[in-house]
Order: C-alpha cells, then sequence, then structure tokens
C-alpha cells in the first residue's frame, strides 16, 4: 500500500460529487446510487486506513507550500467519525430527500463537502488546510441556499459570518507562518507569547465559529429553518463540530502549548461556559423542534470548548469525547426531526403532540439521545460531561457552575421538547401518522445503539480513540475511561436532574401542557424582556453587524456625495465662474486691451527694476 | 543664398503685378503653390537647394546679412507647410479671380517678410520684416470688408503699431549702447552692462512689444478679435505661422541670441507663459464660437511655448521648440476644420452646430486628432512636446510651473472635448442633416496635417535625436 492512497478519502467523494452534479435530472437512482456507492467507498477506505500512519507530499507552487497530508491516530480518527456520519446521513438522505428540488446539488454538495472536510483534516501545511477549509464553506452555502425560500439570505449569513471568521484564520495561519518559519503543522511548535496569542487567538476564531461556538453561531439557528434537514444532522451537529474541535485541539496540543497558567485558557474557558448557558437559555424557549436542537447544537460546542480550555488531561479528554457523543446524539436527534417532519409534517411544537404511539422507534431513538444529551446515566453524555466537571471544577467553581446550570436547562429544555412531540394528546390531523420508513430508522437506531455502546463500554472510545490523542506522556499513566471518579460530582450530576424533572412536572401542571412547561423562566421578570430582544435578534453579532455596516456605508455614501459634489458641482461653477469674469473683462474695446498691455509692461518693467 | 527665400516671393509679386497681369491672374496660384512646395524641400533637404545665377547677383546686390541654423530650418518648414496650406484653402474659398490675385499677391508679401524675420540677424532688419508681416496682415484680415473683419484689423493696428513703437524705442536704445544693430555686436556690448537699468528698460520694451505681437495674456486683447474676423485661410495663417513666427520665434531668437537668458527675464517669461496657459484656457472654456475658443487656445498653447522658453535649459528650449512645430500643425488644422465647417454648416456657433462627424467625418476626425495632440496625449506629437516642457520645468526646480503646466493640459482636453461635443459628437441636429464634407479643397490640408500630426507623434523617438536635440544645442542652452 503506497502513501498515495491517502488522496482516496478526498477523491472518491469528490469524484461522487462532481458525477451527481453531472446526472440527468430526471434519474434519481442513478444520483442516489452514486452518492451511496461514494459513501460507503469512502467508510471503507477509512476505516481500512484506521491504525496506518501514512504520509505523502507532493511539492506544489512552492514558497514554502507543500501538499501533503497525513494520517495518524487523530486525523484517522475525525476522517472516520466523518465517514461513518456520511455514510449514514446520507443512507437517510436518499429517503427523506425523495421529490425535493436540487437533488443533483444536493448529492453533489453532500459529497464534496466531505471531500474538502477529509481534506481538511488530513492536510499537513497550514495553507493546504486552509484550501480546504474555503472549500467546504462554499459547499455549505450551496447546501443552504438549496433549502428553497429565503434560504438564500441564509446561506449569505452563514457566507459571511464564517467567511469573516475564516479571514481572521487566515491572518493566523500567516502570522503563525511567520513566527514558526514553516507551515508544516507536524514542525510547529511556539510559545504562547504576545504574537504567539495574537496567531492562538486568530486561528481559535476560525476553529471555534466553525464548530458553532458563540459569537459566531448565529446562522444555525436560520439555518435549521431554512436548509434541507439532513444538513443540519450533517453538517452543524456532527462534521462541523468534528473540524472545529479537531482544529481546537490541534492548535492548543501541537501547535501551540496551552496549559492551565495561560490567559488563554482562562478566556477559552470563558466563551465555553458563555456559549453554553446563552445557547441553552434560547433553545429552552424554542416551539419548532429543529430551532430547538440548532441551539442545543451551539450550547453543547460550549462544553467541548469549556473542557478543551481548561487545558488539563481530564478536561481535553471530556471535551474530544463530549465532541464524539455531541456528533452521535445530535444528529440522531436531528434525524428524528427529519422523520417527524417527513410524517406529520411540520416541526412546529404546537401542531405535535403524541406521536409516541405513531412513531414507537423514532421516539425511542429519539428518548436515548435526549437522555444522552441529557446528561443521564449510563448513556455515553453523562461521562463526558462529569469528566468536563472534574476539569472545570478544578480551574474555578463558577465554570463548574455554568456547566451545571446547562445541564440542568438542557434537561429541561428536552423534557419539554419530548413532552410537546412524542407524549400527549395526539391531534386529530395527526391521527394516520405512520412510522418512518425503514431506510430513515436504520441510521437512527445505528446512532442509538452507538450511544449506549458509548456510554456503557467507554473504554472503547476513551482508550483506543481518545487518549492515544493526548499521548502517554500529558496522560501521565492515568485513564480516564470506565465509572467516574467524583462521587460529589455524580451526585451533584443526580440531584440537577431530578430538580430539572422536578421542574418540569410542576410546569406541566401549573400550565396544563408539555409544550408550557418552561413558561415560567420564558416569562419570569427581566427574563421575558431579554428573550423578546433575543426573538428579534437584537443581540444577533451578524445584525449588529449588519446594522454598523449600514452606518458606515452611509457615512461612505455622505463622503462620496461630498467628493463628487466636489467634482461635479463646485469644480464646474468655479471654472464658470472664473471663465465668466474673464468672458466680462474681454469687452471687445480696443482701449481697453490696450491698456492691459500697457499696464503689463508697466509691471514687467517694475519688476525688473526691483530685481536689479 | 538664403535670401532666394525672401526676394524669390518679392519678385513675383513684383513681375506679376507689372508686366503679367492678364496671365497671373489665373495662374498666381499655382506660382504660389510652386514657391511653397520649394520651401518645404529647402526647409527639409537645404543642400538639394540650387542656387540660380539671377537670384544670387540680386542678392548680392542687396548684400543682406542672413544666416541659418537648424531652427531656422524648423521656422521655415512650418512657414511653407501653412503657406501650403492657405493656399489650397484659398483656391477652395475665393472664387473671384481678382479677389484671389491680391489675396495671393498679399500671401507673398506676408511671406517673403516671414522669411525675413527667420533668417535675418541684425535687429533692426527684423524690425522691417515684422513691419511687412503686420501690414500684410491688417489688410488680409479686414480682407473681406465685414464690419467685424475691420474691427479685428483696427485692433491689430493699434496695439500692433504701439508694439512696434516699443520695439522701435528699444532698437535706438540699443544702438546708442552698442553702436551697432546686428545681433552678435549687441550680445557682445551687453555683456559689459548688463545691470544699466537704461538697457534693462530698453530689453522689456522689446520683449513686451514682442508679447504683444505674440499675443501673451494680458497682451492678447487683439488676438481674439483678429483671429475670428479674419477669413478662413487668414486664420489659419495667423495662427499657424505668423504670430509664432513674428511674435515666439523673434522672442526665442532675441532672448537666447541677443539678451542672453537672465534670470529676471526668465521670471518673467515663465510667469507670462504660465498665466496665459491658465486664463486662456480658462477663457476658452467659455466660448461659443468656434474660431474664438480656438484662438483663446492659440495663446494658452503659446504660453507652453514661452514657459518652456523661459525654463532657460536644453531642454526646455528644445521642448519649445518641439511644441512651436506641434501648435503650427494641430492649431492650423483645427482651423482649416473651423473653415470647413463654417463653410459647409454656414456658422461658427457652436451651439447651432451638433453631431457633426456623421456627414463630415474626415473633419470630424481629424479634429480630434488635433484636439487630443494639443491636449497632451500620447502617442500624438503634442504629447511628447509638452512632456519635454513638463520634465525641463521639473529638472529646473520650477515645480510650480511645472504643475501648472499639467493642470493646463487638463483645461485644455476640457475646452476641446467640450468643443467636440459641441459641434461633432452626438445626434445631428436636424436643420443639419443636409451638410455634406467638404471640397478637396479642404480635404487635402486636412488630411496633411493630421498625417503630420500623428507622424511626428510616432516618430518622436527618431526626432528626438536627429532633429530637436540638435536644434537646442545651437543655442548652447
Amino acid at each position: 500500500m503506497t502513501d498515495k492512497i491517502l488522496l482516496l478519502p478526498i477523491i472518491i467523494p469528490l469524484l461522487g460529487g462532481l458525477l451527481a452534479l453531472l446526472t440527468p435530472k430526471k434519474s434519481g437512482a442513478l444520483k442516489e446510487g452514486i452518492s451511496l456507492i461514494a459513501v460507503l467507498l469512502n467508510l471503507v477506505v477509512t476505516f481500512s486506513l484506521f491504525k496506518s500512519n501514512l504520509y505523502y507530499a507532493l511539492p506544489w507552487v512552492g514558497f514554502g507550500l507543500e501538499f501533503s497530508l497525513r494520517l495518524y491516530h487523530f486525523s484517522a480518527f475525525i476522517i472516520s467519525a466523518s465517514a461513518f456520519f456520511g455514510f449514514l446521513i446520507m443512507f437517510y438522505s436518499v429517503v427523506f430527500m425523495r421529490g425535493k428540488q436540487f437533488l443533483n446539488q444536493f448529492y453533489a454538495y453532500f459529497l464534496i463537502t466531505l471531500a474538502f472536510i477529509n481534506g481538511a483534516v488530513l492536510a499537513d501545511n497550514l495553507v493546504i488546510m486552509l484550501f480546504f477549509w474555503e472549500g467546504s464553506l462554499a459547499a455549505l452555502f450551496g447546501l443552504i441556499a438549496i433549502g428553497g425560500k429565503g434560504a438564500f439570505k441564509t446561506a449569505t449569513k452563514a457566507f459571511i459570518i464564517l467567511g469573516i471568521t475564516d479571514l481572521c484564520m487566515m491572518f493566523g495561519i500567516a502570522l503563525t507562518g511567520q513566527l514558526a518559519g514553516t507551515l508544516t503543522i507536524s514542525n510547529i511548535n511556539l510559545p504562547l507569547n504576545l504574537l504567539g496569542s495574537l496567531a492562538f487567538i486568530l486561528l481559535m476564531v476560525g476553529a471555534i465559529s466553525k464548530a458553532g461556538s458563540m459569537p459566531f453561531h448565529s446562522w444555525i439557528p436560520d439555518a435549521a429553518v431554512d436548509s434541507p434537514l439532513p444538513f443540519m444532522a450533517f453538517m452543524p451537529a456532527a462534521l462541523e463540530k468534528l473540524l472545529g474541535i479537531y482544529l481546537l485541539t490541534r492548535i492548543s496540543l501541537d501547535l501551540f502549548k496551552l496549559n492551565p497558567h495561560t490567559w488563554i485558557s482562562i478566556m477559552l474557558m470563558t466563551i465555553g461556559s458563555i456559549t453554553i448557558i446563552l445557547a441553552v437559555m434560547m433553545a429552552l424557549i424554542q416551539k419548532d423542534y429543529k430551532k430547538l436542537l440548532s441551539y442545543h447544537a451551539i450550547s453543547q460546542v460550549g462544553y467541548m470548548i469549556l473542557g478543551i480550555g481548561t487545558a488539563l488531561p481530564v478536561g481535553i479528554i471530556g471535551g474530544l469525547f463530549h465532541m464524539v457523543n455531541n456528533a452521535l446524539y445530535k444528529s440522531c436527534l436531528f434525524l428524528t426531526g427529519g422523520a417527524v417532519e417527513k410524517e406529520a409534517g411540520s416541526t412546529d411544537l404546537a401542531k405535535l403532540g403524541g406521536l409516541r404511539k405513531n412513531m414507537p422507534i423514532t421516539f425511542v431513538c429519539f428518548a436515548v439521545a435526549a437522555l444522552a444529551i441529557s446528561g443521564v446515566p449510563p448513556f455515553n453524555g453523562f461521562f463526558s460531561k462529569e469528566l468536563i466537571y472534574d476539569g472545570a471544577l478544578e480551574r474555578g467553581w463558577i465554570f463548574y457552575l455554568a456547566a451545571i446550570v446547562g445541564s440542568f436547562l438542557t434537561a429541561a429544555s428536552f423534557l419539554k421538547l419530548g413532552h410537546a412531540a412524542f407524549l400527549g394528546k395526539i391531534s386529530d390531523e395527526n391521527k394516520n401518522v405512520k412510522e418512518a420508513p425503514l431506510a430513515m430508522l436504520l441510521p437512527m437506531i445505528v446512532i442509538a445503539l452507538t450511544c449506549i455502546i458509548f456510554g456503557v463500554f467507554n473504554i472503547l472510545p476513551i482508550k483506543n480513540f481518545i487518549q492515544p490523542i493526548l499521548g502517554e506522556a500529558r496522560l501521565g499513566g492515568h485513564n480516564f475511561y470506565g465509572l467516574p471518579t467524583n462521587i460529589f460530582l455524580v451526585v451533584v450530576t443526580l440531584i440537577v436532574l431530578a430538580a430539572a424533572l422536578l421542574n418540569h412536572l410542576f410546569g406541566v401542571k401549573r400550565y396544563g401542557s408539555g409544550l408550557k412547561a418552561v413558561d415560567h423562566i420564558h416569562y419570569a421578570p427581566g427574563l421575558s424582556w431579554i428573550y423578546n430582544k433575543a426573538e428579534g435578534r437584537f443581540f444577533d453579532p451578524y445584525e449588529i453587524g449588519l446594522n454598523l455596516v449600514n452606518v458606515i456605508s452611509r457615512v461612505g455614501y455622505g463622503i462620496d456625495r461630498g467628493i463628487d459634489w466636489i467634482y461635479d458641482k463646485f469644480t464646474v461653477n468655479l471654472t464658470l465662474a472664473l471663465t465668466g469674469g474673464i468672458r466680462k473683462l474681454h469687452t471687445g474695446n480696443f482701449s481697453v486691451y490696450l491698456a492691459w498691455s500697457l499696464l503689463g509692461m508697466f509691471f514687467v518693467i517694475l519688476f525688473l527694476l526691483r530685481s536689479i | 543664398m538664403y535670401s532666394a527665400l525672401i526676394l524669390k516671393p518679392f519678385f513675383c509679386v513684383l513681375i506679376m503685378n507689372m508686366f503679367l497681369k492678364g496671365w497671373a491672374k489665373k495662374t498666381a496660384l499655382w506660382v504660389a503653390l510652386l514657391l511653397s512646395v520649394a520651401q518645404i524641400i529647402f526647409a527639409i533637404f537645404p543642400e538639394t537647394y540650387h542656387q540660380s545665377s539671377f537670384i544670387y547677383v540680386i542678392s548680392n546686390f542687396f548684400k543682406f546679412d542672413l544666416a541659418a541654423d537648424n531652427i531656422t530650418r524648423v521656422l521655415l518648414l512650418c512657414i511653407g507647410i501653412v503657406f501650403f496650406v492657405t493656399i489650397i484653402l484659398a483656391k477652395q474659398m475665393i472664387k473671384d479671380d481678382d479677389r484671389r490675385f491680391n489675396f495671393i499677391n498679399l500671401l507673398l508679401i506676408i511671406v517673403s517678410g516671414l522669411n525675413g524675420v527667420v533668417l535675418v540677424t541684425d535687429i533692426f532688419s527684423l524690425y522691417v520684416f515684422l513691419e511687412i508681416v503686420a501690414v500684410g496682415s491688417f489688410v488680409l484680415i479686414a480682407f473681406n470688408k465685414e464690419m467685424l473683419a475691420l474691427e479685428g484689423a483696427f485692433k491689430y493696428i493699434i496695439l500692433s503699431s504701439v508694439a512696434s513703437i516699443m520695439m522701435l524705442t528699444a532698437i535706438a536704445l540699443l544702438l546708442l549702447v552698442s553702436g551697432s544693430t546686428s545681433f552678435s555686436a549687441i550680445s557682445a556690448s551687453l555683456l559689459y552692462s548688463t545691470y544699466n537699468p537704461l538697457i534693462m528698460i530698453a530689453m522689456i520694451t522689446f520683449i513686451c512689444g514682442l508679447f504683444i505681437k505674440a499675443g501673451l495674456m494680458p497682451f492678447h486683447g487683439w488676438l481674439p478679435d483678429a483671429y475670428t474676423a479674419a477669413p478662413g485661410p487668414v486664420s489659419v495663417l495667423l495662427a499657424g505661422v505668423v504670430t509664432k513666427t513674428v511674435g515666439v520665434y523673434t522672442l526665442m531668437r532675441i532672448v537666447i541670441s541677443v539678451f542672453g537668458l537672465y534670470l529676471p527675464i526668465q521670471k518673467i517669461l515663465m510667469f507670462v507663459g504660465a498665466s496665459s496657459i491658465i486664463f486662456a484656457a480658462l477663457a476658452a472654456l467659455g466660448q461659443t464660437d468656434f474660431k474664438r475658443m480656438l484662438s483663446f487656445s492659440s495663446i494658452s498653447q503659446v504660453g507652453y511655448i514661452v514657459l518652456g522658453l523661459g525654463c532657460g535649459t536644453t531642454l526646455g528650449i528644445a521642448g519649445a521648440l518641439f511644441h512651436l512645430f506641434n501648435h503650427t500643425i494641430f492649431k492650423s488644422l483645427l482651423f482649416v476644420n473651423a473653415a470647413t465647417v463654417e463653410a459647409q454648416a454656414g456658422t461658427r456657433d457652436m451651439q447651432k452646430l451638433g453631431g457633426l462627424s456623421a456627414k463630415m467625418p474626415i473633419t470630424g476626425f481629424s479634429s480630434v486628432l488635433a484636439s487630443l495632440s494639443a491636449a497632451g496625449i500620447p502617442p500624438l506629437a503634442g504629447f511628447w512636446s509638452k512632456l519635454i516642457i513638463v520634465i525641463a520645468l521639473w529638472l529646473s526646480g520650477n515645480y510650480i510651473y511645472a504643475i501648472i503646466a499639467v493642470m493646463g493640459s487638463v483645461l485644455t482636453l476640457a475646452y476641446f472635448l467640450s468643443l467636440q461635443r459641441m459641434v461633432f459628437f452626438g445626434k445631428l441636429r436636424e436643420d443639419l442633416m443636409n451638410i455634406k464634407e467638404g471640397g478637396l479643397g479642404f480635404m487635402i490640408p486636412t488630411v496633411l496635417l493630421a498625417v503630420i500630426t500623428v507622424g511626428a507623434g510616432l516618430a518622436f523617438p527618431y526626432l528626438l535625436n536627429t532633429f530637436i536635440l540638435p536644434v537646442s544645442s545651437i543655442f548652447g542652452g
């Protein structure tokens, strides 16, 4: 096996995507076949490469830009996970997307995204990584834009937000390359001094915005409404988290040596905590299945960033494990949302309810994923959150508090979601809703099972995939799999979960419906005003940015008009005035002309005599 | 042998009027044309000129003290070309045999005078030839005996005679100082007494007289009226060579060869040149009469020549000379265009014209070429001469004047574009629907001058080394 095989995870999906783009519009089966074969081949290749260590380099344009790819345990893990999700979600999409518009483009962008993400993960050169990274952004734009009415605006929003953060990353890459003297990732090892910190922050902005952290998140809830659903399960829920957190881990562990004594660590933990709290607060009050999930997709990133930001082995392991778990249960949740949308025709929680009997398998999968995300033992989310709590508590009780409050609100919002969608009384129009087709159920079941397996047998992922990323030296002989060691944390977690349940019961009793179970929080004094503003996008950095740009452009317009006035009015009028004056002087009277000449001579003589 | 250039036209006039009047009425035009071609050939290839024994005897009899250098050749060439163009225009525009005969006679006298101005080496002969040219010009301006033409001629007479008085005074003073009127003698005697106020006043009186003749601001009062009112061929002659030779060339010759380039004189020249550039360009911008705009443009362009001269460096003088040549060509071309338009459309008022390019493509296109050359757009000839002048100003440290020269180019472009827009571009006016391109008599000069403008621009690298720089080195910089 030669090193060239490393090109396959990029070429296979890319080729599949281009083929899918070129297939005739009518031949649905052909597109589906091509796409499924591409993701399957990708899965096979990445899994078969799993244990290898490969390096492949092609000389490229020069200036230290080498087309180099590196496969080792971390990148192998990420591309395998991507392939896993890619395969399952593609499987699901084949059924889900039937009869929708722009199928050629959907499959093409889906596969091209996969190819570019594989490329970005494998790249061992910062510029090559940037190339693939930006390529995936272009495909992301396409994936959102084909969603239908209003999607184009959302796509533009996503593109602008990510474009700006990627610009930061580009500067970060330039600065890193300048500081390190090389662009080859595996050779870079920089201290976090002043310029180093700047480079770190610039790169971090790119990474966490890809993962969907605040304050670069605001396109995700919009996309949840506008874009095709498999996109949500595929990108914001799974692959973007993998890619963003992968880069964050790489810069924290390899490119720079992040340690608990740096202010960068504090900053990361702060960003993480704020993201957890604010996003989950927003999730709590959502009345739409997909939109609620999208805010959780943001909130959960906070845990990962908090975990990695602790710069402690336990936190980093927790963060990475949480990344995997989140990708699992979040994509599962989105898939159940898709099933509900497809069968019941709506994701508006007010129109749903009581679907438990009509869609039992979907409900079970939802329940597993919801328990996992809420951090209920023995599902996978419980174990990763415990590790993160452990790290956070060691760094400061405030971060732990944020994490635990986030947990409480997460649990509360999922109780509300589950209650509103699956329990309670079924509405008349939903009486005949059937279970989703098998092709859509299978991916959900597989992922839900994985949630359970990764929870009960957490030794499997942690020992095989995650601990090697940190390396023996950092771990210092510790193992982080198995049951949580800190009993205090477990007890607190259980109390919080119980409190969430009690809160839900209280809400249901008070307002009489699952949907309104958290209204006492929503309409709490003080909070309701903030919520109103937030719903009105008052806090959306994108909107603020747009307004700012608006102001700037108006000022610019004013300046431009001013300059225009100078050219159009001022100069012309001045010239006309001068011209008019000169014309008036030419009276046609020869004695006047004679007088000018003599005056002129007089002044010339005067000048000459003075200068002698 | 140079005296032939002066004597031939003069004797032609004499012979034609005294002995062959009946015959000459028909053929005078062709005789003049022959003379103009001979002058062009002589100016380009002086060595091919064969002295006929008759002329030789006559010239010995008159004992002119003449000299010619390369700058003289440039001027002779300019005079030859414009002479040629004027004759062809006259053939087209003056139909009556008697009138045309008169016109040719006057033209020959003027050319004779111009050649004299260019060739003489003493200051009093210079004055005599200036007066010959001036008198011829008065009559030509008023040739059509229209009211405006008479007025223009009158203003020219008045101001020109004032200039003559100034120059005569100066000549008297200089004769007093040096005891001779030849350039070299005056120049030599001035070396010893430069800062004598009397001499200074003599110098400056002479120069101011030349300013009036050249029509620089603020000595220009007569010029727009005279140019505008004169008949088409006369305008070409006046704008093309008469003021250039009588005013500008003489100024160059006197300042460089006789007075020498003193700093105060340089400053005066540059100031007058710059003010001419700007104010005349502004004045041109407001004109609605085709020829009047060209007249002000003429003042502005002469400003460039004087500015280059005032700069005083070899490069500056070279640029001034080259611009003089270019200006002769493109301004003659524009006046030919104006004559064509006036003849075909019956008016010079630009507000009553419009869209003529559609019906008069050659006139329209050539006028665009001439305008762009005047505005200094590469690769036309005017660009190179202006460039040399600006570079010379910059190198000699006159940054402000260099900037004024460049700004003047912008103004030049502005008024010429507005001219083009009003006359040639846009939609053809309905009352001009039946307009036609001018006849052959208009087209030959138009095409000839346009070709020279473009050719001189394209051949600039060749001209620079073989023609322009050597010319200026004669003055010793």
